[in-house]
């Protein structure tokens, strides 16, 4: 599995108002969707969609998955934020990033689906297990028992520390380090001023830094 | 080129939120520790971007993608087409019923209440008009016999009615009655609403 380091959220100097970048492909893609179920030709639209669903779709599964840290809620947060922007594509403006929509869209999907869970496990008994957990040995090409200890025991740490997060500094990271969206994209995207993201992603990057340099 | 070396803050802020000044760049690339620092910092936060990746990889393999794509296109597919009709029971074939309201459901439900109204009222005067008819002559031929009764007026035929009728006198009306069934209950009869009528 390729290990590209994510794009870092400093793509603009700070007070600097960012460049304008041209609309990436999914964004024309969007926007001709759009088009196409105004003008009524919905089969049209839904076989251009597939293209977007596509594109989007390893993407999304990172977010959620970061967010929710269960694969069926994960799986369930993605089909509904998809299906949710279809439905809703005639709203969509094309001046905008499409993954910046997207993004917000799934993420208030992710954010009903952990309430509607908690709400869930309020009456349910625990059956937790560190299987749940942990997460999955990386794939990497026959590593000694040794070295998948210790690389599962790093990635505990890992996991445990981003989970430690407050809700919105975690947020913030997820969408900045996984999702690779600058801190202006963020901010349009959570409907928060880019001073707000960054200092969450500062005392973000802060606390994790604390936590993993201590283990 | 800056004096001192690089806060902790400071690295996070270069390594993530902006870019050094010349300043700082300089320092960064003449100091060891600086720069050792900085990539320490890095090294970390791509470790913990790749972890969280390669779990939600792992979760998420691609079959599972395809059928998860397979699914949204699905739902997709029916987006903003009507909801189809399911017939029951099974089977049934009928058309869906459309819920439109027919104004002559309202009169036939208007008539089946006011055939019920006037069968309760027709039932009540008819059970008087059969059963009081009779008392009515015993009480009077009986207020003839006793002159007492004659002297109280209608008080007393009240109390009077409340009085058992003689066994002979009930059973020869009975008998009356069971010869002549049409004449008896001819009143009672007429007071019966139709069905034919109450449509």
């Amino acid at each position: 599995m390729s290990r590209v380091p994510p794009r870092r959220a400093s793509s603009s100097a700070a007070g600097a108002p960012a460049p304008v970048a041209p609309l990436s492909r999914d964004s024309q893609l969007a926007a001709e969707i759009k088009g196409l179920v105004t003008s009524g030709e919905r089969d049209a639209a839904r076989e251009r969609y597939g293209e977007i669903v596509a594109h989007q779709q390893r993407r999304a599964v990172r977010i959620a998955y970061q967010y929710l840290r269960d694969a069926h809620d994960a799986d369930e947060a993605v089909q509904d934020a998809f299906i949710k922007v279809f439905t809703h594509i005639t709203s969509y403006r094309e001046d905008l990033p499409f993954e910046v929509w997207f993004t917000r869209i799934l993420v208030n999907a992710c954010l009903d689906l952990r309430k509607s869970r908690s709400r869930r496990l309020r009456w349910a008994m625990p059956m937790s297990s560190a299987a749940d957990v942990l997460p999955p040995d990386p794939a990497t090409p026959e590593p000694t028992p040794e070295q998948r200890l210790v690389s599962r025991e790093r990635a505990r740490e890992i996991t445990a520390a981003v989970d430690s997060l407050p809700d919105r500094q975690r947020t913030v990271f997820t969408l900045c380090h996984l999702a690779e969206h600058t801190t202006a994209e963020v901010s349009e995207a959570l409907g928060l001023s880019e001073a707000t993201v960054r200092v969450h992603l500062f005392r973000a990057i802060r606390k994790l830094r604390r936590l993993l340099e201590q283990s | 080129m800056i004096r001192g070396h690089l806060s902790d803050d400071r690295l996070i802020e270069v390594c993530v939120l902006e870019a050094p000044t010349p300043g700082e760049q300089e320092h960064l690339a003449a100091c060891a520790r600086c720069d050792a620092r900085r990539s320490r910092l890095e090294a970390l936060l791509d470790d913990v971007s790749v972890t969280a990746s390669e779990a939600a990889d792992a979760a998420f393999p691609p079959e599972r993608l395809t059928r998860q794509h397979s699914r949204i296109m699905a739902h997709v597919e029916h987006e903003g087409r009507p909801a189809r009709v399911i017939a029951f029971p099974a089977g049934h074939t009928q058309a869906p019923i459309v819920s439109r309201r027919r104004p002559a459901s309202r009169w036939i439900a208007a008539a089946a209440v006011a055939g019920l109204v006037i069968g309760v009222i027709a039932g009540r005067v008819g059970h008087d008009v059969s059963f009081s008819r009779p008392g009515v002559r015993v009480i009077a031929s009986r207020a003839a016999e006793t002159p007492e009764l004659r002297a109280t007026g209608s008080t007393g035929v009240i109390r009077e009615v409340s009085n058992p009728v003689d066994d002979e006198e009930f059973l020869s009306e009975m008998e009356i009655a069971i010869d002549s069934p049409a004449a008896a209950l001819q009143p009672l009869d007429e007071l019966t609403p139709r069905a034919w009528e109450v449509r």
